[in-house]
């Protein structure tokens, strides 16, 4: 089980992928509204999603978790 | 026992003895070298020296160790290779710690042999090369094995500045031996065989009870990940020995020298038409820098250092019309772009590297900031981010600055800019070069309007718009003169490429002093 977290804290504009993608590394699997900036979130190893904890909207802390993958 | 007698009986004899010292540790702990995917350190040395260019010193060095029955076992060269050949042509000092014998543990010989190159390295003024692949100190020998180890760290902080120190982890590297490469200006780690830490999984078990393995200790993705100690991760010895030439062709001997030039057949007059289009409309649209400065430089010649540690930050070497540059910039696809203690760490030592080694500093700017929040105020980021404006007014190469879009605040002043000492400052139209972002500004130098707006929301956009309209340019800094010229992006790679030949001469003063206070 692997994570992705955001890497800083900031709002969440737009989740790219629902559960059960395949992703690669470098994909795109949110994005992220921080200092006035909109950030892809992009994926670090392959993998599967398999929950996603956030929502377009929420504001999320650095380091937590915006989805886990199987 | 008598020696040999003859001529040809002496000449036998050389040649037995070499054939034993290169044996190493012998055939079976060669194949459990190869077995882990490995290489001997004879072998790593011929992947990284040009061929047959290789000369050897110090081949039949033995320890002098009597205690615990180590009078029985000697082995010629006492578990490191040492001594100087070429790559591409130019001289290297180098040793290459095998791990086939006593698992390349250092004993005093082992570090004076270590030292005897690293002196030569600083008197021929030529780089000085470290493969590591060692268990540590060689626990027999006692003190004397951490009295070797002091004297290679002195020679390490001796060299520093005067010729490059590239280090190559390519097994375990812990405890005291880690400071040797942690010295040296680039560590490069081999992925799943090297790993380096101050104390190992057998202590972490015993002192907090946490069962961990080397790699997530230190192996080579945290190093270049999460640490930041590494700058290099390499799939095998072999690529990452290739990387190691790749990156000494950037670099000159010495600090006396300049880098070595390389004919480009990418014209130094390109322009590229696809940038005047590159920088999205929307101020919140990040984009890769990375790729920006790829068309701006020689064709493949763009060779990242760091690249997985602190993303928002981008360093790197490469060729302008042949000549080598260290390339600065921040990179919106991560975090923003903005600067925080990672991205400062890593900038300000890039910047140092270059200028202690005549590399002309190529700065580029797309930052909104430093990084808000308390996790970095106390990690300390006000010395961390000072390291950069450090590094900065320090240079004395070449620096020429081209700022993209945003240079907000004391961001601004840090990234290289006029203030700093940069010599040619250039800017983009889609600049937005001011003390802080509209937003902000307007809530506080309007604060008084706003409350008094009838419709607050419409005030508030249309003195946003204002604001960023006559301040949020890059005219306000060009009839300052902070800017030298606003230049058509496509105009990138002539422009810096003409200032960089301009100031290749560049000479400047600093008052008499010991040294500066780096905030460290």
């Amino acid at each position: 089980m692997k994570a992705i977290v955001a890497p800083m804290g900031g709002k969440v504009v737009k989740i790219s992928v629902k559960p059960g993608d395949s992703i690669a590394e470098d994909d795109e699997v949110a994005v992220l509204e921080a200092m006035k900036m909109e950030m892809p979130i992009l994926c670090e190893d392959d993998g599967t999603v398999a929950e996603i904890k956030v929502a377009p909207g929420d504001t999320v802390e650095a380091e937590q978790v915006l989805m886990v993958l199987s | 026992m008598t020696g040999p007698q003859t001529t040809q009986e002496k000449i036998e004899e050389l040649r037995k003895r070499t054939e034993a010292a290169l044996l190493g540790g012998g055939e079976k702990r060669i194949a459990a070298q190869h077995e882990k995917g490995k290489m001997t350190a004879r072998e790593r040395i011929e992947a990284l020296c040009d061929e047959d260019s290789f000369e050897e010193f110090d081949r039949f060095v033995v320890h002098r160790c009597t205690e615990f029955g180590m009078d029985e076992q000697k082995i010629p060269g006492d578990g490191v290779v040492t001594g100087y050949g070429t790559v591409e042509g130019r001289p290297v000092f180098l040793f290459s710690q095998d791990f086939t014998v006593f698992g390349g543990s250092l004993s005093g010989p082992f570090g004076e042999k270590v030292c005897k190159v690293m002196d030569l390295a600083v008197k021929a003024g030529a780089p000085i090369i470290g493969l590591n692949d060692s268990g540590g100190a060689r626990i027999q020998e006692g003190v004397i094995s951490l009295g070797s180890y002091g004297e290679i760290f002195r020679r390490n902080v001796l060299a520093s500045g005067v010729v490059p120190q590239i280090s190559a982890i390519m097994g375990p590297c812990a405890g005291g031996a880690v400071y040797s490469p942690a010295i040296t200006d680039f560590i490069f780690m081999v992925d799943q065989t090297s790993y380096m830490h101050i104390t190992g999984p057998q202590v972490i078990k015993t002192v907090t009870g946490e069962e961990v393995t080397s790699e997530i200790v230190g192996g080579a993705k945290i190093h270049n990940q999460k640490s930041g100690v590494a700058q290099f991760i390499c799939k095998s010895d072999k690529e990452c020995l290739k990387d190691v030439r790749k990156l000494l062709g950037y670099l000159p001997q010495n600090w006396e020298q300049k880098p070595p030039e390389k004919l480009s057949a990418d014209s130094s007059e390109r322009t590229n038409e696809e940038l005047n289009s590159y920088i999205p409309d929307n101020p919140k649209s990040p984009y890769d820098m990375k790729k920006l400065i790829k068309t701006v430089v020689d064709l493949n010649s763009f060779f990242e250092v760091a690249k997985h540690f602190a993303k928002n930050m981008i360093t790197a070497f490469a060729r302008m019309g042949g000549m080598s540059v260290g390339i600065v910039a921040n990179n919106p696809m991560f975090m923003a772009g903005c600067l925080d203690i990672d991205a400062s760490r890593k900038c300000a030592r890039f910047v140092r590297f270059c200028d202690a080694f005549n590399i002309p500093v190529v700065t580029f700017v797309d930052v909104p900031g430093f990084l808000p929040g308390i996790q970095q105020e106390y990690g300390g980021i006000i010395t961390h981010g000072s390291k950069v404006i450090y590094a900065y007014c320090e240079a004395t190469v070449p620096l020429i600055t081209v700022i993209t879009r945003k240079a907000y605040g004391g961001a601004y002043d840090v990234m290289g800019s006029k203030h700093h000492g940069a010599d040619v400052n250039f800017a983009y139209p889609t600049a937005e070069i001011a003390v802080m972002g509209p937003e902000g500004a307007v809530n506080i130098v309007f604060r008084n309007e706003l409350k008094q707006a009838a419709d607050k929301k419409k005030t508030y956009q249309e003195l946003v718009d204002q604001y960023r309209a006559r301040i949020a340019s890059p005219y306000r800094a060009a009839e300052l003169g902070y800017i030298d010229e606003i230049i058509m992006p496509t105009d990138t790679r002539r422009k810096v490429i003409r200032a960089l030949t301009a100031l290749k001469h560049k000479r400047t003063w600093r008052p008499v002093r010991r040294h500066g206070n780096v905030p460290l």
